[in-house]
């Protein structure tokens, strides 16, 4: 978090994290195309030739002046793929909430965990853990037929038991009450430590 | 001193004061007068633009901080790999027409110099060295106690938030 008092501005980072191919662009994408353009900037996207994320995705919201004050929310994405560990990390570097988009797809479970311990070690090595950092989790591609159920992914993902969302990003489903749910959370959090 | 906090949770909070602000402001004005560079840009580690001098009418500066911040991390982690063991402290982007010069400033902050090809490479080094030390030396002065975010987040800015979400996602 970054406050700025000449210009009355609080930045935040959020960023969404999980295995390869889950969505987490798309929500990204889905957010961008929705939103007035006076308040996001560019989506910048840094992808391979397949369309896989290579280092990042970015954008910036703003939701107007609340009391003089004007929050900006900074987006990023992580790369999925395991091959590329270390960009995830380096994009953790002063997150403020994470949105952990996890596939509903049964054969995706041990990605999901997989990507999730990634996570957590990511965490720790900045001294964060997910037992007390801000994140929610979006179970994404509920549209898709076979997929686990909510009880299941809650079991075998939640341990902390984090607001949880049922999403299809590509239609926009959960996608803005995930993106809502987080920026409370972070807001709180730092309410709570004050 | 620039007020920076760890959250109990491990996050990291970077406060910035009116007189901090006014004083790298106008360290940026003169060192694009002294340069002629196009472009200077000065953001925190996460990716975040704070000030910004120069033509940027028609660049992207949010987004530029953003890639330089990941530009910054990634190659600290490089540094890892090839056994450096401090970080590097600058990076540069050479072009056909235009060339980027980043340095740090302490361990939380950057500094972006965009630059014409015609302007000398040593010239943005030696300015950008001074101002380095300025801006290093603005933020770690004694202020007076500002606001803290007690007074920037208090929990009536919280349900207008909701409020300012629901309808900008409406």
């Amino acid at each position: 978090m970054f406050i700025n008092w000449a210009l009355q501005e609080i930045n935040l980072k959020i960023v969404y994290y999980g295995p390869g191919m889950s969505g987490k662009t798309t929500n990204l994408e889905y957010i961008h195309s929705k939103l007035d353009p006076s308040l996001t900037g560019e989506l910048v996207s840094l992808k391979t030739k397949e369309d896989r994320t290579i280092f990042f995705d970015f954008m910036q919201i703003e939701v107007g002046k609340i009391k003089g004050k004007k929050p900006k929310f900074n987006l990023y994405t992580v790369p999925g793929q395991v091959y590329y560990a270390s960009s995830r990390k380096v994009i953790l570097n002063g997150v403020d909430g994470i949105v952990f988009v996890a596939d509903s797809q049964p054969h995706r479970m041990e990605a999901n965990i997989e990507t999730l311990l990634d996570l957590e070690n990511n965490l720790k090595q900045d001294n964060h853990s997910l037992e007390k950092f801000p994140w929610v989790i979006q179970y994404n591609k509920r549209d898709l037929p076979g997929v686990e159920s909510t009880d299941i992914l809650q079991k075998k993902l939640n341990f902390f038991g984090v607001p949880h969302f049922e999403g299809v990003a590509v239609r926009g489903d959960g996608v803005f009450n995930t993106l809502k749910a987080i920026i409370n959370r972070v807001v709180q959090n730092v309410q709570n430590q004050l | 001193m620039v007020q920076t906090k760890k959250l109990k949770d491990g996050s990291r909070q970077i406060i910035l004061n009116g007189k901090q602000y006014e004083g790298v402001t106008k360290t940026l004005s003169e060192l694009a007068t002294k340069t002629k560079a196009s472009a200077i840009l000065f953001a925190d580690m996460s990716g975040q633009l704070i000030s910004q001098r120069g033509n940027t009418e028609e660049m992207n500066t949010t987004v530029l901080s953003a890639l330089a911040a990941s530009d910054f991390a990634a190659t600290a982690e490089m540094a890892k790999l090839v056994g450096e063991e401090a970080k590097f402290k600058l990076l540069f982007h050479e072009g056909e027409k235009r060339n980027v010069y980043l340095s740090n400033v302490g361990d939380y902050f950057f500094l972006v110099v965009v630059f014409d090809v015609n302007v000398t490479l040593g010239l943005i080094r030696i300015y950008t060295k001074k101002a380095i030390q300025s801006l290093q030396e603005i933020l770690e002065e004694e202020s007076e106690e500002t606001g803290s975010e007690k007074d920037m987040i208090d929990s009536d800015f919280s349900s207008l938030l909701g409020d300012a979400l629901d309808e900008t996602f409406k």
